[in-house]
């Protein structure tokens, strides 16, 4: 497999790569990903990304737990009945607290699930196009292109107001 | 603000609005005065009470959030905060709207004839009237005294236009405090709010709907009145803001984002309504003391409240749920504004199912009719008045530059 140079242009305000993540949309070059020091709405939503799947596994995790919950009073209060001053044996009121925390519990399983399933991880390729200076007071923004075009990613990370690392790694990520 | 001299006065004098408030106002006084003079008066005074509980709660409640958002140092609510300070100016309608109440004790106070076993002391009218009216007017002057100071922070240094806003500006100027200042006093006055509103609402809960079932107790129902005070005036924050957006657009400086952060604050605290409804209802359960649990039977098991009780649930409660789940809704400023109003109604609902049973002994349907509605929009008709009123006079606040400025 040919090298692919991997270009990242380092920022110091988040509203240029704000601009230079718009810019990258139009241009030749891929985009492959930010690395940010904070939690940023603007690069979010610069970024475009598809809605996140993590919520339907919290959700039907949820609903799983409720049934569970509840069917687990249910099924353990007929196993002998258990009669408190004429109160029924299936018991509504009492056996929500067990749907509600059961709820919590598989809404968490269900989070994780879906946090593991859709990380894309384990990716040990990872940190060979890190730059430690975006854990500090650069964001990153990491770019390829084809080997003759290395020089206009450079120009254009520059162009937008960046520091420039290109890395020489050969490994893919 | 980045409105512009072009932009429309909020006062303009040939928009109608002004005189279909006015005109909701007297069809809700007449509704009243007819049921005074009818053979059910005590009728027109529980819908009396029901909508003043209702319209004071989204005041008070309304004024909270911007307390709240201030002491917890919260950047996101920008232009919130000024739309929900406009609702202190519903403040001295509601303090002569509870010493009116007075006037109907007769028909309000079922325990006044009974023989309360000793909590006479406690349950006699002139010490209620005289605690509550006391506690109304603390919680009241707090709010203005946190509504002074607030409203420095953002127009102190604007040009003053109209008597009022000159008289207060003059003060303003008099004690030429720096921003740090005013944010200090803004901190003491929010506290004192917050603090006023947790005890004042419990006693009003205690006082005007417990109270009427006087061998009922539940400690919890003073939380669960100022929890749910602050639910409605979210809600009412809500259409207010979505009013601003729809007529205002982007000098509102509302953005959808506004939409969504109140709204997960809204579908928090419909969570936790339910949640005061629920571990009150789980302890007479367990607890299943007579004198305790005839309260929920009569109102959740028994016709004619039952069916009342499982539509308040749902109004208030699963169906919000679950369509607030959705984070496109709470977006949506139209779409958010018609959840809370159907909400608020449901309030209505809830709080006629609280007093109704105590009010209407034997009551084989809930009986409503016209001058409930009639008397309902009159409240209304004072609360838009009021918020309007307010707005003339600080219409920065509701996105709207004057003209002159």
């Amino acid at each position: 497999m040919p090298h692919k140079p991997h270009v990242m242009g380092l920022f110091k305000s988040e509203d240029h790569v704000v601009s230079a993540l718009e810019a990258l949309q139009s241009s030749p070059f891929e985009f492959i990903r930010v690395n940010t020091p904070i939690p940023s709405h603007k690069i979010m939503q610069a970024l475009k990304l598809k809605k996140s799947k993590v919520g339907w596994f919290t959700l039907c995790g949820g609903i799983l737990g409720f049934i569970s919950g509840f069917s687990l009073a249910a099924f353990t209060a007929t196993r002998w009945d258990l009669i408190v001053s004429g109160k029924p044996i299936l018991a509504f009121i009492p056996f929500v607290v067990v749907g509600f925390e059961a709820t919590i519990l598989f809404a968490v399983f269900g989070n994780v699930i879906g946090l593991l399933t859709q990380m894309r991880i384990p990716n040990d390729g990872w940190l060979q196009y890190y730059e430690p200076r975006c854990s500090g007071e650069y964001f990153g923004v990491l770019a390829t292109c084809d080997a003759q075009q290395e020089e206009g990613l450079a120009s254009f990370f520059k162009k937008m107001g960046a520091e420039v690392k290109i890395f020489k790694q050969d490994k893919p990520l | 603000m980045t409105a512009t001299n072009t932009t429309p006065h909020v006062a303009d004098k040939k928009f109608p609005a002004v005189w279909v408030f006015a005109t909701l106002v007297v069809l809700g006084a007449a509704a009243f005065l007819v049921g005074l003079f009818s053979h059910h008066p005590e009728k027109a005074w529980q819908a009396y009470l029901i909508n003043f509980l209702l319209w004071s709660a989204i005041a008070q409640g309304g004024l909270l959030f911007s307390t709240v958002m201030h002491m917890t140092n919260a950047r996101w609510s920008g232009p919130l905060s000024g739309l929900s300070e406009s609702f202190a100016s519903f403040f001295p309608l509601s303090f002569v709207l509870f010493l009116i109440l007075f006037i109907g004790k007769g028909h309000l106070f079922p325990w006044m004839h009974e023989d309360l076993h000793g909590k006479e002391v406690w349950l006699n009218i002139p010490f209620l009237f005289a605690r509550d009216g006391i506690g109304l007017l603390v919680l009241y002057l707090t709010g203005f005294g946190y509504l002074f100071y607030a409203l420095q922070l953002k127009l102190g240094s604007h040009e003053p236009q109209g008597k009022i806003r000159q008289a207060i500006f003059r003060v303003w100027q008099q004690k030429q405090r720096p921003a740090d200042a005013v944010r200090q006093k803004m901190t003491v006055w929010g506290g004192f709010y917050i603090l006023a509103f947790a005890l004042v609402l419990s006693l009003v809960g205690f006082d005007l709907v417990m109270s009427m079932d006087p061998h009922w107790i539940s400690t919890l129902f003073g939380a669960y009145h100022f929890i749910k005070t602050f639910f409605v005036g979210l809600g009412g924050l809500i259409i207010l803001a979505a009013i601003a957006h729809t007529r205002n657009g982007d000098r509102s400086q509302l953005t959808s984002a506004h939409f969504h952060d109140i709204g997960k604050l809204f579908f928090g605290f419909c969570l936790l309504w339910a949640d005061f409804f629920y571990v009150q209802l789980l302890v007479i359960y367990y607890g299943n003391i007579p004198e305790e649990t005839y309260y929920v039977i009569i109102r959740t098991m028994l016709a004619p409240w039952n069916k009342l009780a499982w539509f308040v649930f749902i109004v208030c409660f699963i169906g919000p749920f679950f369509i607030l789940l959705n984070k496109n809704v709470k977006t949506r400023p139209i779409l958010m504004a018609a959840i809370c109003a159907i909400v608020i109604v449901g309030i209505w609902f809830e709080h006629l199912l609280l007093l109704g049973p105590a009010l209407s002994h034997s009551a084989t349907s809930i009986s409503l009719s016209i001058s409930d509605g009639l008397i309902s929009f009159g409240f209304l008709g004072l609360m838009l008045l009021a918020i309007r009123g307010f707005f003339n006079v600080f219409p920065e606040l509701y996105g709207v530059a004057r003209a002159a400025s």
